[in-house]
């Protein structure tokens, strides 16, 4: 099958790759753009680790071609953090003991993010269901239900001095 | 777990999109992409040619249109449960939205592809038979409007050709004075249902079952219409013994899915009891609508 | 991000944030598929479509020719050229071999059995190229369960078989059947485990690297036990240990599942040989449900009989696990670890408890966080809780009177293990109090009032950690060790680090390992590193990161090494200070006379002089700072803990909710409170998972229906409650550190405290659970069976 020219802008830089049409969005950004800390742990859009986002929503981009996201504007998890410092919701995690092995922690954060976007000040029960589409094997989700929680405190307290 | 070859079109107009479907043997569309890329990955699904309408502009749109809320095929579930008309004519769709997935398949799956790929257990096209509707669908000869009632055929198969693209849905907006109820039980929160119930109920002015319509998805190959329920309630008062008869009703009227006999009983089951908490949801909120 | 602590007190028992998570949040980790290597292929693998069948033939041209393809293999290629795949343990005296290697060559044994493999270009050429090999198959007969595995004219797995039974093995003690015999009451029931996957979220997966030139392996694995990996890479391959390395990149989970060693590893091995170049073999999702070592299932059939006062007299079990159509790795080791710890925490003066695992054609067994246990604590903790209702006894009061006291430990149980220290009692304690104080009893009589069906379940267990003894575990058929070795060394700048044989696999192992380092040396975390996962430039562990011994292992080696290297800094400095040895102390990196703290010398003057100015450094010492121990325990170390489970039943579709839960639990000196924290949150998860939602299901065909996460069911935020958890920290009397395990305990407990929760609301009917996991429609089927029935029988 002929190769399709794609090109996207991942966390700010342009990628321009010939691709085949069956390559998944996820194996795009992996192993053409280099960005590995996209994750695949089902391939079929259950357990969330390749989550990434385009043009600002969440989407599985194991459930997705590389050509359909030509033109997209697309974060990654090596987005998240600006420069060398973690991003708050990152320093929550960290603080709250919110990842074991760190497969996960990819698409939980960006899950995490779009969420306190939407919503600054979520209930519990409002981050465990937004969380359901996000498999954790290791840690119970009470401390990366923990992290969320203490990341839209720290917004709210940054918010409030402001 | 790696899709195995095809050809790509992204196709920029309905008429392209049904050109394509046309010329290339087993082509396939591509919208949200949420169902089929897993059966890609997997490789259960090998197009030869994938007609991608993602790119088509003018497909997606929700409006009212007469007795219809009329939703373009390439809706997002997403934008549809956002869509302030969506959500001043038909309140049921953003409280049924929720159930479907997860918030990032939400945000790809689309209308029309939810009704083109027939899975039973989505939730839009169980209130589009419960409610009533129909959906458009676009080929070489042109548009067709296919009644809801003609357009689910068996499990994953509907009445959309090969060469036709689903091009709209058409939910009926029913009468203020109608409760809406809906009930799924899953595995988790926000797996496929194993059992899905919706119903619309009126009540007329002595408190009795004036109107019933009843749905019930997940269990059998379709989303289907239970009459023989539906029956057993009209002009009834609406107690805890007629929702039960009304769930035992719908309970036989279905052909349930299923690997074991085991799986068939639970679903003949709990088909009865969402049909019950459905019903009960419905004929509170229609009370409330008549007060 | 820089580690917050610079003190080097008081490390060990502090929350200190984890060093490992910089790269993890950042994207920046680097798990096995991340890894590229240079000219590297990548593989895929057919696997078998039929449970039973003869492989009459494989053709593989086809697949050869394509474009992108570099080669082929299949079980004809490799029979000569590797060993059957290993089985470390022989626990039983009869035990028969299973010898099937990486690729089958003549028959097929389970759905998911390996036939052919292919290297192509990349993945996705390489599972093109799976469709075109043809395999032809002649079905045979299948066995699809345990009652057809023991079905008198049952078609034989292994022709030179008698029948489909692994072997036997028994343990007495006392006289059993008397006891019961004159017992005031007993019960026996007949109960069952579901069959399980440990599912780490990253799939496993290798990328071998073989020099043909120079028969050097390279080999990169997600995997839990790197030297045991080496070591069997080498039995199986016929290659000597000098000539492979094996590197463990970021492991994503493991949970027993990455212990074990599989087919894929070899094959990647013997695909690189072939064409020259690295290879990568990842299972993915769908193959992992049948390629990863599967666990839990078993049927035990148990009897246990007490004194109208409670006292438990006697044991009897029958145990059968459901093994797959091969042995893996860990033989019917879990199996045998479910016998030997069928007695619980109980004292039971009468056991007789018989194990003998048979085979299906089903996917082979493996090691999955718990290993035996949590199916022994099922049972065990089922039984006490039904002898009480039985008696009258108040089912905790039972538990009390059967506990060994504290001045009773070490504590002999009659089959095979001694606990070496424990407060059972105030671990129960600790526990209801727990519950009272959450108000668990006042949401009980609330929901009741309601007609919600709510109940508490306790469940209370011991945990096998710190394995183990080598000498011991060789006797009773390990074919393997279960020391830990560990090297320190100290740099010529003065700073530390600390070399083991555990892998970090999420667990925290680094920082844990790095906080005892830092506070033994007395220097601050920051300026220890622990390296791991090397075999080339890692100490070597006996076992490897499971059985819950990286902390206890991992750590009491690791302490002791440092000790050793300390006296030898104190040698040093007292010799630079003119001072004795034992008047020295060392402190954030400096070493000062005790007393006169303005008379000493720095670590990075100590290790520049051991290092590049020998001039200031003692004659009769050594050049370089380092020192190596190993540690071999003299027993295992038994943490233990005591669940409760707040749960409600709807019963109207029997669907069970854990509303509430509770662990009090004893490890022995903890390193890290947060750690162990976020390991019992997640082993409680999985107990949860195996209670009530995970279950792999096979059908009449040998076929398994639960192929995808929409089928296998972790359980997701919304399943799981918060967790309420209270440590006792009784140290370990013969782990230097005092530390015990912890890492598989909530796996073990939760199970019977989640059962004996549903009995509880579901009393009034009289709803008895004897299988887990405790699924919507078998409990709605047990609801309407008691209801129809008309209440307790």
């Amino acid at each position: 099958m002929s190769k399709i020219d794609v090109q996207v802008t991942i966390n700010g830089e342009v990628y321009r790759e010939a691709c085949e049409p069956r390559r998944t969005l996820a194996d795009f950004i992996r192993k053409d753009c280099g960005l590995t800390g996209t994750h695949l742990g089902c391939e079929h859009g259950v357990c969330g680790a390749c989550t990434v986002r385009l043009d600002g929503q969440t989407v599985r981009s194991c459930l997705m071609l590389a050509v359909q996201a030509e033109g997209a504007s697309i974060t990654t998890i090596e987005g998240l953090s600006d420069g060398v410092e973690l991003s708050p919701l990152q320093q929550a995690f960290h603080d709250n003991h919110g990842l074991q092995c760190g497969f996960c922690t990819p698409g939980m954060l960006l899950t995490a993010q779009e969420l306190l976007e939407q919503n600054p000040d979520p209930t519990e029960d409002e981050v465990r269901d937004r969380l359901a589409g996000n498999l954790c094997r290791c840690t119970g989700y009470e401390f990366i239900v923990d992290s969320v929680l203490d990341a839209a405190g720290r917004q709210a307290a940054v918010a409030g001095d402001a | 777990m790696k899709p195995a070859p095809f050809d790509f079109v992204a196709a920029t107009s309905v008429a392209e999109a049904v050109a394509l479907l046309g010329e290339r043997d087993d082509a396939r569309v591509i919208a949200g992409g949420q169902s089929l890329m897993q059966l890609l990955n997997f490789r259960t699904a090998q197009p030869g040619t994938l007609v991608d309408v993602n790119r088509i502009v003018g497909l997606d749109g929700v409006r009212r249109d007469g007795d219809f809320l009329a939703v373009g095929a390439l809706t997002r579930h997403a934008a549809l449960e956002a869509h302030p008309v969506a959500r001043e004519q038909l309140p049921p769709l953003a409280e049924v939205i929720p159930y479907i997935g997860y918030a990032a398949v939400r945000h790809r799956g689309t209308i029309g592809g939810s009704f083109a790929y027939g899975a039973p257990y989505a939730e839009l096209p169980l209130v589009a038979v419960t409610l009533g509707g129909e959906v458009i669908v676009e080929g070489a000869e042109g548009r067709r409007t296919i009644p809801i009632e003609e357009f689910f055929l068996g499990h994953l198969e509907t009445a959309v050709g090969p060469q036709e693209l689903v091009v709209e849905v058409r939910f009926r907006l029913p009468a203020a004075e109608a409760g809406f109820g809906f009930r799924e039980i899953a595995p988790r929160r926000h797996d496929y249902a194993i059992a899905s119930a919706a119903a619309l109920v009126q009540l007329d002015s002595s408190g009795a079952v004036g109107s019933a319509r009843i749905g019930v998805g997940s269990a059998h190959p379709t989303p289907i219409r239970v009459n023989t329920a539906e029956e057993t309630l009209i002009g009834r008062r609406p107690d805890a013994v007629a929702l039960a008869e009304a769930g035992q009703a719908a309970a036989a009227a279905i052909e349930p899915l299923g690997a074991t006999e085991a799986d068939r009983t639970y679903r003949r089951r709990v088909v009865a009891v969402m049909v019950q908490d459905a019903l009960a949801q419905a004929i509170e909120r229609s009370r409330e609508a008549g007060s | 991000m820089a580690v917050q602590s610079d003190e080097s007190t008081n490390l060990v028992g502090a929350r200190v944030k984890r060093t490992e998570d910089g790269r993890l949040l950042t994207g920046r980790g680097q798990f096995v598929d991340d890894l590229v290597l240079p000219r590297m292929l990548e593989a895929a693998v057919l696997r078998s479509p039929h449970a039973h069948a003869r492989i009459v033939g494989v053709d593989a041209s086809a697949a050869l020719a394509m474009e992108g393809v570099f080669g082929v293999l299949t079980g004809a290629d490799i029979a000569d050229e590797v060993e059957p795949q290993p089985v470390i343990y022989h626990v039983l005296p009869d035990q028969r071999a299973t010898d099937t290697r990486a690729i089958a060559t003549d028959r097929v044994r389970w759905v998911g059995q390996i036939v052919a493999a292919v290297v192509a270009r990349d993945r996705y050429v390489a599972e093109d190229a799976l469709a075109a090999i043809v395999v032809d198959y002649e079905p045979l007969p299948v066995v699809a369960n345990l009652d057809a595995a023991l079905a008198a004219d049952a078609p034989r797995l292994y022709d030179d078989w008698p029948d489909n039974v692994v072997g036997n093995i028994e343990w007495s003690n006392g006289d059993a059947d008397a006891a019961i015999a004159g017992a005031d009451a007993v019960v026996a029931r007949r109960m069952s485990v579901g069959r399980l996957l440990g599912c780490p979220l990253e799939p496993r997966g290798c990328v071998a690297s073989w020099d043909p030139f120079t028969d050097d392996l390279d080999i990169w694995m997600s995997t839990q036990s790197p030297n045991l990996a080496r070591d069997l890479l080498g039995e199986t391959l016929r290659l000597p240990g000098h000539r492979i390395r094996v590197r463990v990149p970021d492991v994503g989970g493991g949970f027993g599942n990455k212990f074990d060693f599989y087919p894929e590893e070899i094959i990647a091995s013997l695909l690189s040989k072939r064409c020259g170049r690295p290879v990568k073999l990842l299972e993915d999702r769908a193959e992992s449900f049948v390629a990863t070592g599967q666990s839990r299932e078993v049927v035990i059939e148990a009897t246990m009989a007490a004194k109208a006062d409670g006292t438990i007299v006697a044991l009897k079990a029958e145990v059968r696990t459901v093994c797959g159509g091969a042995l893996g790795t860990v033989g019917v080791g879990p199996g045998w670890l479910s016998a030997t710890m069928m007695t619980g925490v109980y004292k039971i003066p009468n056991v007789d408890v018989r194990l003998s695992p048979v085979l299906t054609n089903r996917a082979p067994m493996g090691s999955f966080r718990g290993w035996g246990q949590p199916e022994a604590n099922f049972v065990n903790e089922r039984l006490i809780e039904l002898l009480a209702e039985e008696l009258g006894i108040e089912r905790n009061e039972m538990r009390r009177r059967n506990f060994p006291a504290p001045e009773e430990f070490p504590y002999e149980t009659g089959v095979v293990f001694t606990y070496d220290s424990g407060q059972y009692g105030q671990c129960l304690d600790l526990c209801q109090d727990s519950v009272r104080e959450s108000g668990w009893p006042q949401r009980l009589e609330a929901a009741r009032a309601e007609g919600r069906s709510v109940g508490i379940g306790y469940g209370f267990h011991v945990e096998a950690t710190a394995f183990g003894p080598s000498r011991i575990l060789n006797l009773v058929g390990l074919n393997h060790s279960g020391f830990d070795e560990a090297v320190v060394r100290i740099d010529s700048t003065g700073r530390v680090t600390a070399f083991t044989g555990q892998v970090a696999m999420g667990q925290g192992i680094e920082t844990a390992l790095a906080q005892l380092t830092a506070q033994t040396m007395g220097v601050a975390l920051q300026d220890v590193v622990v390296v791991s996962g090397d075999t080339a430039t890692c100490p070597y562990t006996g076992y490897g990161t499971g059985a819950s011994r990286g902390a206890a292992m991992g750590g009491a080696s690791l302490m002791r090494a440092t000790e050793l290297l300390r006296e030898k800094v104190k040698r040093i400095a007292a010799y630079q200070l003119e001072a004795a040895p034992e008047d020295l102390e060392i402190h954030n990196g400096r070493i000062s006379v005790r007393g006169t703290p303005s008379i000493g010398v720095t670590l990075a003057e100590i290790g520049n002089a051991a290092y590049r100015r020998l001039s200031d450094f003692p004659a009769d010492e050594d050049a370089t700072l380092e020192e190596r121990y190993v540690f071999d325990p003299e027993n295992l170390a038994w943490s233990y803990g005591c669940t409760a489970a707040l749960v409600e039943v709807d019963r109207r579709t029997g669907v069970t909710q854990v509303l509430d839960y509770v662990i009090a639990h004893d490890c022995g000196t903890v390193i890290n409170p947060m750690i162990v924290d976020g390991q019992i949150h997640g082993g409680a998860t999985q107990g949860i998972g195996e209670a009530l939602y995970e279950e792999l299901v096979y059908d009449d065909q040998g076929g398994l229906t639960t192929t995808s996460f929409a089928d296998y069911t972790l359980p997701s935020a919304c399943e799981v409650p918060r967790f309420t958890l209270h440590h006792m920290d009784t140290p370990a009397p013969h782990i230097p550190g005092g530390m015990k395990g912890m890492g598989e305990a909530g796996t073990i407990g939760g199970p019977a405290a989640i059962a004996n929760a549903v009995d509880q609301a579901l009393a009034d009917i009289g709803v008895e659970v004897r299988a887990i996991p405790i699924t919507p429609p078998r409990l709605l089927d047990m609801i309407e069976t008691a209801t129809r029935e008309g209440g307790r029988s």
